[in-house]
C-alpha cells in the first residue's frame, strides 16, 4: 500500500471513529458505570457491575424511560485516581454520559469528581466509596452515594457489640480509607460508650504472615477481634491464621467481610463465633426482591456492595425518568425519587414508578440496601444488621441502630 | 512466654523467610551469572503457584503431588522467556534486560489475570489447627514447607559444589569471560541457570500459596523482599540468599513489636538500604555489581 | 463537529504533559547521567504533597494547609523534591546500576508507606482534598483548555532549558561520565558531584510533575503514587521513546499514554465479559510492545543523537 493511501485510510478511520461516536439525543439517556475492574477491589467489581446492569436492564425490560432507552457502558476506574480521571473524562466526553454510577473507591472518586464530573456538571452516585471525605466534598449537589459513610457503620457496630456484652475488644484494620475510616469511627464510639479497646493496629495487605500481628493484638487480653478488612484480601488471611492458632474466641467484621466465599473457604464450623455487620433494607421485602432477581441473573446478592450498586443504578434510572432527560434537573429529581414523602417503590418496580411519575405523583424508592434517604451532603444513614453464620450463608441476628 | 515468642514470631518468620529464600536464590544466581536484576521473578513465582492450582482443578490430586510438575513447567517457562526476550539483549546495556524483565512481569501477570481471575483462591479449603510438639505449634504444611525448602537447597548446594555443571555455573558467576575461554558452554549454563531459578521461583510461589492464598499479585508483592534477601546474603551466594531470606522473614515478623504493622513492609527496605550502605558485599561476601 | 469531543483529547494532552515532565526528569538521570532511579514515584509524591499542603485549606487533623498561591506551591514542590533528593542521592549514588534501582524503589516505598500511615502529615489514607486549581473557576471546557496550555508551557520551558543544558559543556561532561567514568575522573571531573547534580535536577522536575498533578486532580490520596502507574510506566515510556533524547522521551510518553488510555475506547465497546479481559490484554500489549521495541529498536524509537561532534555549544 502506498504511504499516501495508507494515511488517507488512517484519517478516514479516525474521522469515522469520532463521527461514529454516538451523540446524546433526547430519546435516550446514557449511564456510565465506573468500577474498579482492575486494581485492589477487582474481586468485588464483577458483582457490582452485574448488579448495576441488572437494575438498568430491568428498567429497559419494563419499557425503559418514557422518552427512550437507558444505554450504559462500563468503565474501569482501577481504584486509582489517574485511571479513574481518565475513565471519567471518557465517560463525560466520548460516551456523553448523562449520569454516572461510581467510581468504586474513595480516592478514585475524589480525584475524578473534583477534576472532571463536578466541573462538567455530571451527577454521580457511588455504591462503594465510603470515605467521610466525600461528605465534605464541595460537590455542587452532584455527588451522592448509596453506601453509608464509614462513620455510620463503625458507630452502630460499636453500640451493637456493647449491647451484646462485648466490653473488651482488639481492633485490626486494613490501612486504606475503608478500614481506617471504620476503625476510627468504631474506636471513638466504643470507647465513648464505656468499652475498652486493648489493641488498635493497622496492617497492609498481601503479606505472607500476620501471626506476629495477631500475637500483638491478643496481648491486651481481649477475647474478641474486630477486623475491618475485605474477605477477598488480607481479611481472609488474618481470619484464617487467627482461627488456626486460636488467638481469639470471637471475631467480628464489617460488610467487607460478609462474603459467602469466606464460609466456603474456612468452613461454617469454624465460624460459629463470627459476626458481621452489613447494610440491610428496612423491611427486608426490598432486599428479597433484589435477591431473587439477582440470583436469577447469576449474581450473589450478598456479594459485597452488590445491593448498594443495584440501588445506585436503579436510583439513577428513576431520577432520569423524573427529570425527563434534563441534566440540570437531575440532582433535584434524584432527591425527590429517593426520599420521603411519596409512594414507596421497591427494587424492580419500574413500571409502577414510571406510571406514578407520569401521573405527577411523588415516589420514594426503598432500596435493597436500605431506605436511602439522602441527607444534605448526599449521604445515606443506612440501616445495618448484625449477621451470624448459619449453614453456608449469613443469617440476620438483629437490627442495629 | 518464650514458647509464645517461638510460636507466633519465630516460626511464621521462618516460613516467610523460607519462601523469600527460595525466590532469592534464583535472583542471586541470575544476578551473579547473567548480571541483571530479574524483575519478573515474583510473577514467575505466581505462575508456578497457579500452575499447581490448574493441576488441582483438573486432576483433584493433592497439590503436593503436583508440585514437581509445576517446578518443571516453570523451569521450562523460564528457559523460554530467556530465549524469547532476554537472550538477544545479552551484549546490550543491562538496563535493557531489566526493562525486558519488567515487560515479562506485566505479560505474565496479564495472563494469570485472564486465565484465573482476580479472586483469591486456595488449593484446599478449611482450617487446619496446628499440632503441638512439646509446646511448639506446627502444622503439617509448615513442617513440609521448611523440610522441602531445606532439601531443595541442600540438593542445589551439592549440585553447585560437586558436579561438573555446578562448578561451571560457579565459574561463570565468578568471571564469565574467563569461563568462556576455558571452554564452558555459556548457552548451556545460561539455560541451566534459568531452569534452576524458574523451578525455585515456582517452589516459592507454591509455598506462599499453600500458607496463605493464591492471588495474581502475590509474587510481585514479595519481589522486593526477595531482592533484599539476595543482597543481604551477598549476590551470587546461595547460602547467603537462604540466610538473608530467613533473617528478613524473622525481622518482618519481629518488627510489629516496635513498629505499627503498616510499616512491616518498610523493614525489608530499611534493612536493604542499611546493608547496601554498611556492607554492600552482603553477609557472605558476595560480588558487588 | 461537537466541540465537547475535544475535551477528551485535551484531557489526554494534560496527562501527557504530566508524564512528559516525569520522563524528562528521568531522562536527565538515566539518559544523560546513567543513574538507574526506580524511585520516580517517591519524588512525584514529595512534590504532590508539598504543593497540596501549602495551597489547600487547613484541616484540624493534619499540619499546614496554608492556602498559599498555587505558584508558591509549585515552586516549593520543586525545591522540596530537590531537597529530599540531595541526601538520598548522597547516600545511594555510590551504588551501581541495579543496586541503585533497588535502593531507590525501597526509598520510594518507604515514602509511600509514611504518606499512607502518618495522618498528621499527609491526611493518611484519606489524603488531601479541596486543593485549588489554576483557572479552576472557569467553565469546564475553558478550565481544561487553560490547564492544558499551562502544563504544556511548563513542559516547553523545561524542555528548552534541558536541551540547552545537554548541549552545553555540562551535558557533554555528563555523557562523558556516563560512558567512561574512569576517563572523566582522570580528566579531573568531579564525577560524584556531577552525578548528584543530575539526580537532584531530575528529582526536582519529578516534584514539579507531582504539583502539576495534584492541582489538576484537586485531590491526592496515596493510591496516586502507586509505583506501577508512576515509576514503571514512566520507565517504559522513556525506554520506548529513546533514552538520552528528550524528543524521544516526549514521543514515548505520548505513545504509551495514548495506547493506555485510547485503547479503552475500543475495548469498552466489546461485550462485558470481554471488556474486563481486555484490560489485562492491554497490560499484556504494553509488555509485548516493550519487548518488540527492545528487540528491534533497542535504543528506542528516537535514539540518542550525537550532540557533541560538529555542534555549537
Amino acid at each position: 500500500m502506498k504511504p499516501r493511501k495508507r494515511s488517507l485510510l488512517l484519517a478516514l478511520a479516525v474521522a469515522g471513529f469520532f463521527t461514529a461516536t454516538p451523540y446524546a439525543r433526547a430519546q435516550e439517556a446514557r449511564v456510565a458505570l465506573l468500577s474498579g475492574i482492575t486494581g485492589p477491589i477487582a474481586g468485588m467489581a464483577p458483582a457490582m457491575i452485574a448488579s448495576m446492569k441488572l437494575a438498568l436492564d430491568q428498567a429497559n425490560a419494563a419499557g425503559g424511560l418514557s422518552y427512550g432507552k437507558l444505554l450504559y457502558q462500563e468503565f474501569d476506574d482501577g481504584c486509582n485516581p489517574q485511571i479513574a480521571t481518565d475513565a471519567m473524562t471518557k465517560a463525560v466526553n466520548v460516551f456523553k454520559a448523562t449520569a454516572a454510577v461510581g467510581p468504586g473507591c474513595s480516592g478514585a472518586l475524589l480525584a475524578a469528581a473534583n477534576s472532571v464530573s463536578i466541573p462538567a456538571g455530571l451527577l454521580l452516585i457511588s455504591s462503594s466509596a465510603t470515605s467521610p471525605k466525600i461528605t465534605t466534598l464541595d460537590d455542587k449537589n452532584l455527588v451522592y452515594r448509596t453506601v453509608p459513610s464509614d462513620d455510620y457503620q463503625g458507630k452502630v457496630l460499636a453500640r451493637a457489640l456493647l449491647a451484646r456484652g462485648f466490653k473488651k475488644v482488639a481492633v485490626a484494620y486494613i490501612n486504606n480509607d475503608y478500614g481506617k475510616g471504620l476503625a476510627d469511627a468504631f474506636k471513638a464510639e466504643f470507647e465513648a460508650k464505656g468499652g475498652t479497646i486493648t489493641q488498635f493496629r493497622g496492617h497492609e495487605d498481601k503479606k505472607p504472615s500476620y501471626r506476629a500481628d495477631l500475637a500483638e493484638l491478643a496481648k491486651g487480653g481481649a477475647d474478641t477481634l474486630v477486623l475491618f478488612d475485605y474477605a477477598n484480601s488480607s481479611g481472609l488471611t488474618i481470619l484464617k491464621q487467627a482461627i488456626e492458632n486460636n488467638f481469639f474466641k470471637n471475631y467480628v467484621g464489617a460488610d467487607g467481610m460478609r462474603d459467602e466465599n469466606l464460609i466456603k473457604t474456612l468452613g461454617a464450623d469454624n465460624l460459629k463465633t463470627f459476626l458481621v455487620s452489613a447494610p440491610v433494607g428496612e423491611a427486608g421485602e426490598a432486599y428479597n426482591r433484589f435477591a431473587e432477581a439477582a440470583r436469577k441473573a447469576g449474581i450473589d446478592p450478598n456479594a459485597t456492595f452488590a445491593a448498594t450498586s443495584y440501588d445506585a443504578a436503579f436510583l439513577v434510572a428513576l431520577a432520569l425518568e423524573a427529570a425527563k432527560g434534563d441534566k440540570s434537573k437531575l440532582p433535584q429529581a434524584l432527591r425527590a425519587v429517593a426520599t420521603a414523602p411519596g409512594e414507596p417503590i421497591l427494587p424492580g418496580e419500574w413500571d409502577k414508578a414510571k406510571k406514578l411519575l407520569a401521573a405527577g405523583k411523588e415516589i420514594d424508592y426503598k432500596g435493597a440496601s436500605g431506605d436511602l434517604e439522602f441527607d444534605a451532603a448526599g449521604d445515606v444513614p443506612g440501616s445495618f444488621a448484625l449477621f451470624g453464620v448459619a449453614g453456608n450463608t449469613f443469617k440476620e441476628l438483629q437490627k442495629m441502630n | 512466654m518464650i514458647l509464645d515468642f517461638i510460636n507466633h514470631y519465630l516460626i511464621p518468620g521462618l516460613i516467610s523467610g523460607a519462601i523469600y529464600a527460595l525466590g532469592a536464590i534464583g535472583i542471586t544466581l541470575i544476578f551473579a551469572i547473567l548480571r541483571f536484576a530479574h524483575f519478573a521473578h515474583g510473577d514467575l513465582a505466581t505462575l508456578g503457584a497457579y500452575l499447581v492450582l490448574a493441576g488441582v482443578t483438573a486432576t483433584a490430586l493433592s497439590p503436593w503431588a503436583l508440585l514437581p510438575f509445576a517446578l518443571f513447567a516453570t523451569a521450562l517457562t523460564a528457559i523460554l522467556l530467556d530465549h524469547l526476550f532476554y537472550r538477544h539483549l545479552e551484549s546490550r546495556p543491562k538496563i535493557l534486560t531489566v526493562m525486558a524483565s519488567l515487560g515479562v512481569a506485566l505479560m505474565i501477570r496479564a495472563i494469570v489475570h485472564i486465565i484465573w481471575g482476580v479472586d483469591p483462591q486456595l488449593y484446599q479449603t478449611g482450617v487446619i489447627p496446628p499440632s503441638t510438639y512439646g509446646g511448639l505449634l506446627l502444622r503439617p504444611r509448615e513442617i513440609a514447607t521448611l523440610l522441602t525448602a531445606l532439601s531443595l537447597v541442600v540438593l542445589l548446594l551439592l549440585f553447585l559444589h560437586h558436579t561438573r555443571w555446578g562448578k561451571a555455573m560457579r565459574a561463570m558467576a565468578d568471571n564469565a569471560e574467563l569461563a568462556r575461554i576455558c571452554g564452558i558452554d555459556i548457552r548451556a549454563i545460561t539455560r541451566l541457570t534459568w531452569a534452576i531459578a524458574g523451578a525455585l521461583a515456582a517452589a516459592a510461589g507454591f509455598f506462599l500459596a499453600i500458607n496463605t492464598e493464591l492471588h495474581p499479585l502475590m509474587g510481585w508483592s514479595a519481589l522486593l523482599a526477595m531482592f533484599a534477601a539476595a543482597i543481604l546474603g551477598g549476590v551470587g551466594r546461595v547460602e547467603g540468599a537462604i540466610v538473608g531470606g530467613l533473617i528478613l522473614g524473622i525481622i518482618e515478623e519481629l518488627s510489629v513489636l516496635i513498629l505499627p504493622s503498616q510499616y512491616k513492609m518498610a523493614t525489608a527496605f530499611l534493612i536493604l538500604i542499611l546493608i547496601l550502605l554498611l556492607r554492600p558485599q552482603g553477609i557472605f561476601r558476595g560480588k558487588i555489581l | 463537529m461537537d466541540l465537547t469531543l475535544l475535551n477528551y483529547p485535551i484531557f489526554l494532552g494534560v496527562l501527557i504533559a504530566l508524564y512528559a515532565l516525569l520522563t524528562l526528569g528521568l531522562n536527565i538521570q538515566w539518559g544523560f547521567a546513567g543513574l538507574f532511579n526506580a524511585g520516580v514515584a517517591g519524588f512525584f509524591a514529595v512534590g504532590a504533597y508539598t504543593s497540596a499542603l501549602l495551597t489547600a485549606p487547613p484541616d484540624p487533623e493534619r499540619i499546614l494547609g496554608l492556602e498559599l498561591p498555587v505558584a508558591v506551591g509549585w515552586l516549593a514542590a520543586t525545591v522540596m523534591a530537590a531537597l529530599i533528593a540531595w541526601p538520598i542521592g548522597k547516600v545511594t549514588l555510590r551504588f551501581r546500576a541495579d543496586y541503585l534501582a533497588i535502593a531507590t524503589i525501597g526509598i520510594a516505598e518507604i515514602i509511600r508507606l509514611i504518606l499512607r500511615s502518618e495522618e498528621a502529615l499527609s491526611g493518611g489514607v484519606r489524603g488531601i482534598t479541596q486543593i485549588p486549581r489554576p483557572f479552576g473557576d472557569l467553565p469546564y471546557e475553558a478550565a481544561q483548555l487553560a490547564y492544558l496550555l499551562l502544563s504544556w508551557s511548563l513542559v516547553g520551558i523545561i524542555y528548552w532549558a534541558l536541551e540547552r543544558q545537554v548541549r552545553a559543556p555540562w551535558g557533554r561532561m555528563m555523557r562523558a561520565i556516563r560512558d567512561n567514568e574512569a576517563a572523566a575522573a582522570a580528566m579531573g571531573k568531579d564525577v560524584e558531584a556531577r552525578r548528584l547534580e543530575a539526580f537532584i535536577l531530575g528529582a526536582a522536575i519529578m516534584g514539579l510533575a507531582g504539583a502539576l498533578y495534584v492541582h489538576f486532580m484537586r485531590a491526592i490520596t496515596p493510591e496516586a503514587i502507586d509505583p506501577m502507574m508512576v515509576t514503571f510506566l514512566v520507565w517504559i515510556m522513556l525506554i520506548l521513546g529513546g533514552s538520552g533524547n528528550n524528543r524521544g522521551a516526549l514521543l514515548g510518553t505520548a505513545l504509551i499514554w495514548l495506547i493506555w488510555s485510547a485503547s479503552e475506547l475500543l475495548t469498552d465497546r466489546l461485550p462485558a465479559e470481554y471488556a474486563t479481559q481486555a484490560k489485562y490484554v492491554r497490560l499484556f500489549a504494553v509488555g509485548l510492545l516493550l519487548q518488540i521495541v527492545l528487540r528491534w529498536r533497542p535504543a528506542g524509537l528516537l535514539p540518542e543523537r550525537l550532540y557533541s561532534i560538529g555542534q555549537k555549544g
